[in-house]
């Protein structure tokens, strides 16, 4: 396996657009999620080699079942691109999961993987090269420009002022200024007003081409697949609220340093998992770091650019939207119609090279058995009915992954693996299911519902190590080929 | 430097070079919100400074080898 290969398990199309979206919200995490998302996979390529878990049923079917909610991930981006061009969201899922299905059981997709993975950066680089030269301006002077603006506000081209623009995803829009949005296909809208001691919550059902007259300080929730319009120089609702908030994110504080470093374990832990130990060494082995840099790098640039020349392509929370609407805005819609176009193959190419790399994956652990991928891709394209929110399936998946897969992996014996696995399964599952356990306790425990890997894979690490101590079963076998 | 001996310090760099970004952005005064050359230390940080430091480190003990 080469570190290419061993990449492309890490480089779901999910974990790209989240940052690229999460960039142009100005999200306070962004900066390190981008780097947690780069550093983790190289982490993995240089950590010790590590045991098969096919010895161990609980890491197989954690495995499985990790492998199916980072896959769900990805098939919500399918869901949002269906939304998006007014379609059913279940028929995106059905595509993207016929194609995870299929693809990665057809003979030398295997052997293609690296090549497709590397047209895939190429197709997710152009267009960004093609919006740099027309703007004129390099990543950081778009983010220096971005850093200005006095007010982030719906410009004249926007597709959300002219003719109006889709949810792919249920939205709560807070507004700071008034606005008057007009509704372009008919529904209910749910309007919170908050300019007194009790809010009052009221419900509109309006036809197409009715308008909503909001104040400040209320809030629209918007159901999936609603079309609305904007008007021009109105402050974008839920944005920040000038360039330099965007650029500061003045929410950061020292209390999310837990948050923090929940996600950064989760990262690290679920890497650890799911990226292979790479065979090949020499130069060749220079590829596999040099993509997962040019992939994030990617990701932030294109976050960087949306947010400078479009900052409404965060509105509705659609990880696609920026990638999808960026070209035109800033080239112009001829141009920009088949750079997004570029953008999309790009997409489409990175989830069929994850799949072909999570199913290579699934069967060093589970087995080689066509049936068992069938099983985790319907399993994720039921989990998308589940959860609509990408972020939260992938760090789920790769928080399960960390707590019950990693501890089998570094086990040194197979008791101590199994034992790792089944601490690290409980504590994992106990820690995610306390909002349906104990709501109450939930609230308190508010991190490490978030976060369940930060204290499950703690724990199942020190199960195994303490287990591999006792029993001495020595050091963990060196089988370069087998994780 | 053994090859074991190698792997973890790189590994151990990395981490440091990770946790660096969370602090330089939540530590009290916000450090990470001086600007360098119109842009945020935190940026130049996350974006450029550690990403291109991760990266040398991991292909220089991967181009080395050796298990």
């Amino acid at each position: 396996m080469t570190t290419l290969a061993a990449a492309a398990v890490w480089l779901q199309p999910v974990l790209l657009t989240v940052l690229v979206l999460r960039v142009t919200a100005g999200d306070a995490e962004a900066p390190w999620l981008a780097l947690g998302a780069l550093i983790a996979p190289l982490v993995a390529l240089l950590a010790p080699t590590r045991r098969p878990a096919d010895t161990n049923p609980v890491a197989a079917a954690a495995a499985a079942i990790a492998v199916a909610l980072v896959l769900a991930a990805d098939f919500v981006l399918a869901a949002d691109a269906a939304a998006l061009l007014g379609g059913a969201p279940w028929l995106g899922v059905m595509l993207a999961a016929a194609l995870a299905l299929l693809v990665p059981l057809l003979p030398a997709t295997r052997r293609l993987g690296p090549p497709v993975l590397a047209l895939a950066a190429v197709a997710l680089l152009l267009p960004l090269a093609a919006v740099a030269l027309r703007t004129g301006a390099a990543p950081w002077t778009a983010w220096s420009q971005g850093g200005l603006r006095a007010a982030l506000t719906f410009p004249e081209t926007s597709g959300w002022v002219r003719n109006g623009e889709r949810f792919a995803r249920a939205a709560r829009l807070t507004f700071i200024e008034g606005q008057r949005v007009t509704t372009l296909n008919a529904g209910v809208f749910r309007v919170t007003e908050r300019d007194a001691t009790t809010p009052t919550v009221r419900e509109w059902r309006l036809a197409a081409g009715e308008a909503l007259t909001l104040r400040p300080g209320d809030e629209l929730a918007v159901e999936v697949g609603s079309r609305l319009r904007f008007e021009a120089g109105r402050r974008v609702p839920g944005a920040p609220a000038s360039g330099i908030a965007w650029a500061d994110a003045p929410a950061r504080g020292p209390w999310m340093l837990p948050g923090a470093i929940g996600a950064l374990a989760t990262l690290v832990g679920g890497a650890l998992a799911l990226v292979p130990a790479p065979r090949r060494r020499g130069p060749p082995a220079a590829m596999g770091p040099l993509a997962l840099m040019a992939a994030v790098a990617s990701a932030i640039a294109w976050g960087v650019y949306a947010a400078a020349a479009a900052p409404d392509l965060a509105l509705g929370g659609s990880p696609l939207t920026p990638l999808l609407r960026l070209p035109s805005r800033a080239v112009g819609p001829r141009t920009g119609g088949t750079l997004a176009l570029l953008a999309v193959v790009a997409v489409v190419l990175l989830l069929v090279t994850a799949a072909v790399a999570l199913r290579e994956r699934l069967a060093t652990t589970a087995g080689p058995r066509p049936a068992y991928w069938a099983v985790a891709v319907g399993l994720a394209a039921l989990l998308t009915a589940w959860s609509p929110d990408p972020w939260r399936l992938l760090v789920l998946g790769l928080g399960l992954a960390a707590a019950v897969w990693a501890p089998a992996l570094h086990a040194a014996g197979r008791t101590a693996a199994l034992v790792g696995s089944i601490v690290g399964a409980c504590v994992f599952l106990t820690l995610a299911g306390l909002p349906v356990l104990a709501p109450g306790a939930a609230v308190w425990l508010a991190m490490l519902v978030r976060y369940p890997a930060l204290a499950a894979m703690p724990l199942g690490w020190a199960a195994a190590q303490a287990l591999g101590e006792t029993t001495g079963t020595g050091a963990p076998r060196a089988r370069p080929d087998a994780r | 430097m053994s090859v074991p001996r190698r792997r973890r310090t790189a590994i151990a760099a990395l981490l440091v070079l990770l946790v660096g970004a969370p602090l330089l952005a939540l530590a009290p005064a916000a450090p990470g919100a001086v600007r360098v050359a119109g842009v945020s230390l935190l940026w130049w940080y996350a974006g450029v400074v550690a990403p291109l430091l991760a990266t040398g480190i991991a292909i220089a003990v991967l181009v080395r080898g050796g298990e």
